[in-house]
């Protein structure tokens, strides 16, 4: 182990692709790995690394390797708390996990363990239907509505600005749409979550994109409280409800110590 | 293990699913989870598309245009019927689908497959899938541009 500070070579000719993080005593997830590698554990003072082996040098991955990423963790989460690492990590060998990761940041890992344990995040993002959404911005809105009006069986190419301006106008109250429909389903699933992360709205049309870090025993209530949101908006909004899943938006390391 | 329970959307009720072959997942293990300050980084083919920011695709003329198209069409169809010649005008110019998105949906889909079934990427399948039936499309009203 001669590395020193942040340097890290690339020698072998198998570098450790990481996974993540669970108790020294948890079972190796049996699911294959990355490009069909046995995924096996590297264990330092009651931490363990989930690891594969990889080719050294870059790596061209694409949707297989994400999956197999997200299989292999979510195998591991059936035995309890996993740490997952962010897709892509890899170090040169079992002595650079061991020294990079599970030591250096034991403490933080054993923390985080012990604070993840019987917790998993559930991911829920919620859509608006187009033509609802339209529908209901025509409605509720009647400045739209006129200008829609005043601009039907008009020229389309003399009319251009008026329509930017016409659509200018609907994106603005999609956007506010979306607001507050996502404020109201956060309303109703927050206080049965320990913790929210509410991602990107990467779309005009989603409402709402957020991770919620619930106790595994209470999943059933936060399942019911889903399903009623989902009830509610029933062919006016199309929702995507995913775990459980291992903690990815509520795990931490400082990169610097 | 692949996921065993799907989602139901017709019905209302909504079911948990599984990670396999979902795209929120994937945004996850990509934009989440944790890091170390040494890594070797492994590249990934094509990725980088879906980290373009979909917001900025809001604020550009397309999207006013699509969304004046859509009201617009919105309210044709409670109306019912076109014209003639909007319908041939219709079928001879085809859907108006913005260019930006439809890269973005090529990506996408090449990676995820067809889960990934909401947003902009789907309005614009639909709007072309539109373009040869007629029935809903609107007249031309934001087309020559």
């Amino acid at each position: 182990m001669a590395h020193s500070g942040t340097e890290v070579s690339v020698s072998e000719d198998r570098n450790k692709y990481i996974y993540g993080v669970v108790a020294a005593a948890a079972a190796p997830p049996s699911t294959p790995g990355i490009g069909g590698a046995a995924v096996e554990t590297i264990v330092s003072e009651g931490t363990a690394a989930i690891v594969s082996d990889v080719p050294t040098g870059e790596l061209q991955v694409g949707r297989e390797a994400l999956m197999s990423h997200a299989q292999v963790l979510e195998d591991a989460l059936r035995g309890g708390a996993v740490l997952p690492m962010r897709f892509g990590v890899v170090l040169p060998d079992a002595d650079s996990v061991k020294q990079h990761l599970l030591d250096r940041h034991h403490d933080a890992l054993l923390a985080q363990l012990a604070e993840l344990e019987s917790k998993v995040e559930l991911h829920l993002r919620a859509v608006f239907d187009e033509a609802t959404l339209m529908g209901e911005v025509v409605r509720e809105y009647p400045q739209i509505r006129e200008l829609r009006d005043a601009l039907r069986g008009q020229d389309p190419d003399a009319t251009y600005y008026e329509r930017i301006r016409l659509g200018e106008l609907v994106a603005e109250a999609v956007e506010r749409k979306c607001l507050a429909e996502g404020n109201a389903i956060l309303l109703v699933l927050e206080p049965l979550a320990l913790a929210v992360q509410a991602g990107t709205l990467d779309n005009e049309r989603v409402a709402l994109n957020a991770s919620f870090l619930v106790e595994r025993e209470d999943m059933p209530a936060f399942d019911e409280a889903v399903d009623k949101v989902g009830r509610a908006r029933e062919g006016r909004m199309r929702l995507k409800y995913t775990g459980p899943l291992p903690a990815h938006s509520f795990v931490e390391l400082s990169v610097e110590e | 293990m692949a996921a065993t329970t799907m989602q139901r959307y017709n019905n209302g009720s909504v079911s948990r699913s599984g990670s396999s072959g979902l795209a929120e997942v994937l945004d996850l293990i990509l934009d989440k989870g944790l890091v170390i300050d040494v890594f070797v980084r492994v590249s990934l083919v094509g990725i980088e598309l879906l980290t373009i920011d979909a917001r900025i695709v809001i604020a550009s003329v397309d999207t006013y245009l699509r969304f004046a198209e859509a009201v617009n069409r919105l309210d044709l169809t409670e109306q019912g019927g076109e014209t003639l010649p909007d319908l041939m005008q219709d079928m001879t110019q085809g859907g108006a689908k913005s260019k930006t998105v439809g890269v973005l949906e090529g990506a996408k889909e090449k990676l995820f497959g067809d889960d990934d079934d909401d947003g902009s990427s789907s309005s614009s399948r639909r709007s072309s899938s539109r373009s040869s039936g007629g029935q809903s499309r609107a007249k031309a009203s934001t087309r020559g541009r």
